[in-house]
């Protein structure tokens, strides 16, 4: 277990790597960020002076080891269009994402656990048409359309809940349904299909065999086998939802990492689009690594060596 | 009429209720939205129009201007230019504090002029062309400049946001952008980033009648589809950067205003005589008469933008100081154009590259590719370069694009120097195109202080750009901003900017 451990934090440094090379590599692909950092009317002295604060001057090599040596000592930079500590503005904005990410994963367990349950059980059921429906809702509708008709539906048309913002629980709800569909698109089908293939399976017939009950089969055989992938795919799709939000954000000006990042991009403030990347890729590694951790209490079969 | 027995009513309740009230203050509030986050509230590092908007309720400066662009007393009673044009005597309004108790006097605007001209912030060297602040006495101060400065008092009023000495020692910059202290109209409440800056009326401001609300609240919406949303829910009470196509949305809603205008920018395109310039057919003036003329602006503007865009005839913008009217913009006449490129010696054509800065701008790639098939008509075969903006900006002299490219400038000073100089003065970052004419004619408008002297200039220089053009004009776009009909008092100038502190809501 100890060396599984310690390979698996091997890797993710190995993984945390390429990424940083990565993204270091592809904002600058994009050019030079000077002129769209600075003012029009600014001096040529002004320009070089600024390009000189943020080390635009220096060659690839000498600005990526500046950027890895800073890293390591645990400093992600100064934002060039805001002059804040890149840090500061993550953990300022961590928060709201946070609250939306578990929002909308809440969401979407409530609803695909039961639902998922249900319709694997009692196939072809109203219940099964209404979870295949949703299955694939939820994979085919685009989050943006969904997000500008929730807003026009449900703010403008029928003035019942905010149509932006960050202001208590009512404003939660639109962005956090508009991010929860393809999730709960997903589990469905997920949960459905697991069910039915523990349904068949020879422990099942035994129990059934053996005059259990049909709650008592349910709770104790079926549910907990159908856990154990339910695990992964939750941390795969938590890790989603605090990375893929950006335009959900975006549209409900939900002031979270996803609205940050997207104002970043379009200032080409590359030390923020860096900082940002890097802080999500490092959240993703560590949560599959407990992803992992998990599946070994889920399912004593699986053991690390 | 209503609102009149509203307000009787509510004038005879506040009564009724408290005997003894006397000026409570303003009422009501106001929600403002911002299409994205103020990069600072102090504003020598606010770096764009939408951060000086957010600021701007905080402070007061010197001098301010009206909405026909006249300089008024702000927190100078009255000014004298010294003869030579280089100095400036203020003499300072007394009895102003700032929000934190602190009192406005000559101090004040020593610190503001150090503080403001840090190397450190965007805007340094807006104050750092003045080279002395002195005080002659507590309400009476003298500023220097290096050499005569027309704009000079134009920057005053809308750049110099007056500071608190013993406060800005105490906190220094960072600590002055989180909380924020002036002598303007509301005073700093909150901020929480990304989502929204509260305000409040300052109870001691100094102005009679002024602000018009109790509270003011801006909020951050950067899709301009919820900015829609939230101005049709009445979440917001002033909305900008809409678009043609959304606001028809608003027609015939009665509780919402549509205002439209032309915004202070131009859209051009630029021919170069430097870097990969020299040498190229559009040395020729008849070339580049040509140019003009064959591009369809009327037709652009019609099926591009809806309409919703003015033609220009030059730099100088209607609101502009020394605006020309009697210059019509060049007409779209193909026939006129190619047996002028005959003449220079090109009745075969040319080819030739242009950059266009994708996504950029609104509408840009397609603005482009009409610009290239218009001009494939008289026969100059265009090569449209398409480049990011990191990249079609990243060299002097645009030096990654050319030798044609399109662009665009706008400016907030009511008068178009800055983008000539940053244009047509050798030397400059983006300055594709020398002229030694119009160097010498803008070197005049730089340094004539005397406001019809430097609009007579400027009409000649329209005249010399519209003869030897540097650039084919294209247009000046519609701005469209909503707002709540509960609104009054709410009128955006020309460069997007507003005043809010007159600015009252009924609701």
């Amino acid at each position: 277990m100890l060396r599984y451990l310690i390979f698996r934090l091997l890797q993710s440094a190995a993984l945390l790597f390429g990424i940083l090379v990565l993204v270091f590599m592809m904002v600058r692909v994009t050019g030079d960020p000077v002129s769209l950092l600075i003012s029009r009317e600014a001096t040529n002295e002004q320009r070089e002076a600024f390009s000189a604060l943020y080390g635009f001057d220096r060659p690839l090599h000498e600005q990526f080891l500046r950027y890895m040596g800073n890293l390591l000592q645990g400093d992600l930079d100064q934002s060039q269009s805001l002059g804040l500590p890149n840090l500061d503005l993550i953990l300022q904005r961590l928060p709201a994402t946070i609250e939306l990410a578990f929002g909308s994963l809440i969401l979407a367990l409530s609803v695909a656990v039961p639902l998922g349950i249900a319709s694997g059980m009692y196939r072809n059921s109203l219940l099964d048409l209404l979870a295949r429906t949703l299955g694939l809702a939820g994979q085919t509708i685009p989050s943006y359309w969904l997000a500008m008709i929730l807003i026009l539906v449900f703010a403008v048309n029928l003035n019942l809940l905010p149509s932006f913002g960050r202001d208590g629980f009512r404003s939660l709800i639109l962005p956090a349904v508009a991010l929860a569909l393809a999730q709960t698109g997903q589990l469905v089908r997920l949960i459905r299909a697991s069910v039915i293939e523990v349904k068949q399976e020879n422990y099942i017939r035994t129990a059934h065999a053996k005059g259990l009950s049909a709650r008592t089969i349910s709770w104790n055989h079926i549910l907990p086998n159908v856990l154990v992938p339910l695990i992964s795919v939750v941390g795969v799709q938590f890790t989603y939802l605090l990375g893929g939000s950006v335009y959900i954000e975006t549209v409900f000006s939900w002031p979270g990492l996803g609205s940050l990042l997207n104002t970043a991009i379009n200032g080409s403030d590359f030390a923020l689009v860096q900082a940002i990347t890097i802080f999500l890729a490092t959240f993703v590694i560590a949560v599959n690594f407990l992803t992992d951790l998990l599946y070994t209490w889920a399912d004593p079969r699986i053991r690390y060596n | 009429m209503l609102r009149r027995l509203v307000l009787i009513a509510v004038l005879l309740l506040s009564v009724g209720i408290t005997a003894s009230a006397q000026d409570s203050g303003p009422t009501g509030e106001l929600v403002v939205a911002l299409p994205n986050d103020p990069t600072s509230l102090f504003p020598p590092r606010g770096a764009d129009i939408t951060a000086g908007n957010a600021a701007r309720p905080l402070y007061n400066s010197l001098v301010r201007l009206t909405a026909e662009n006249e300089l008024e007393p702000e927190l100078a009673l009255s000014w004298e230019i010294s003869e030579d044009g280089t100095a400036y005597t203020f003499v300072l309004r007394e009895g102003v504090v700032f929000h934190n108790g602190e009192p406005f006097n000559a101090d004040s605007v020593v610190a503001t002029w150090t503080y403001s001209a840090d190397p450190s912030n965007d805007y340094a060297q807006d104050f750092a062309k003045v080279t002395a602040v002195e005080v002659i006495d507590e309400y009476t101060v003298r500023m220097v400049t290096a050499a005569p400065d027309p704009i000079f008092l134009t920057q005053l009023a809308t750049g110099w946001s007056m500071l608190p000495p013993a406060y800005m020692d105490e906190v220094g910059i960072e600590g002055f952008e989180q909380a924020p202290i002036g002598t303007g109209p509301f005073r700093f409440v909150e901020r929480i980033a990304g989502d929204r800056i509260v305000m409040e009326a300052n109870p001691d401001y100094w102005e009679e009648g002024r602000p018009g609300v109790a509270s003011l609240t801006f909020r951050i919406i950067s899709d301009p589809t919820t900015r829609l949303a939230a101005i049709q829910t009445g979440e917001v009470d002033i909305v900008n950067r809409l678009s043609a196509d959304l606001v028809t949305v608003l027609e015939g809603n009665d509780d919402v205003e549509i205002i439209s205008y032309a915004n202070d920018r131009v859209y051009y395109v630029a021919f170069k005589n430097v870097g990969n310039g020299v040498g190229t057919p559009l040395e020729d003036v008849r070339v580049r008469q040509a140019l003009n003329l064959a591009v369809n602006r009327q037709g652009i503007i019609d099926a591009i933008f809806g309409g919703q865009a003015a033609l220009v005839t030059g730099f100088v913008m209607p609101t502009n100081l020394g605006y020309d009217d009697s210059i019509e913009p060049y007409a779209y006449n193909p026939e006129e154009a190619q047996a002028l490129l005959a003449e220079a010696g090109y009745a075969e054509g040319f080819s030739i590259s242009m950059g266009c800065p994708t996504d950029a701008y609104l509408n840009i790639n397609e603005v482009c590719l009409a610009i290239q098939r218009d001009l494939s008509a008289i026969g100059v075969d265009v090569t449209v370069e398409f480049k990011t903006s990191n990249s079609f900006w990243s060299q002097p002299q645009y030096g990654a694009v050319g030798p044609m490219y399109v662009d665009s400038w706008s400016t907030n000073l009511g008068e178009a120097i800055n983008r000539l100089q940053g244009a047509l003065i050798p030397g400059n970052y983006y300055t594709g195109w020398e002229d030694d004419d119009l160097v010498a004619l803008i070197r005049e408008i730089e340094t004539t202080v005397d406001r019809e002297a430097r609009a007579e200039l400027y009409r000649d220089l329209q005249r010399m750009m519209y003869d030897n053009p540097p650039f084919i004009y294209l247009y000046q776009p519609f701005a469209f901003e909503a707002v709540r009909s509960t609104v009054e008092g709410y009128a955006p100038l020309p460069n997007e900017g507003y005043d809010l502190s007159v600015v009252t809501n009924a609701e």
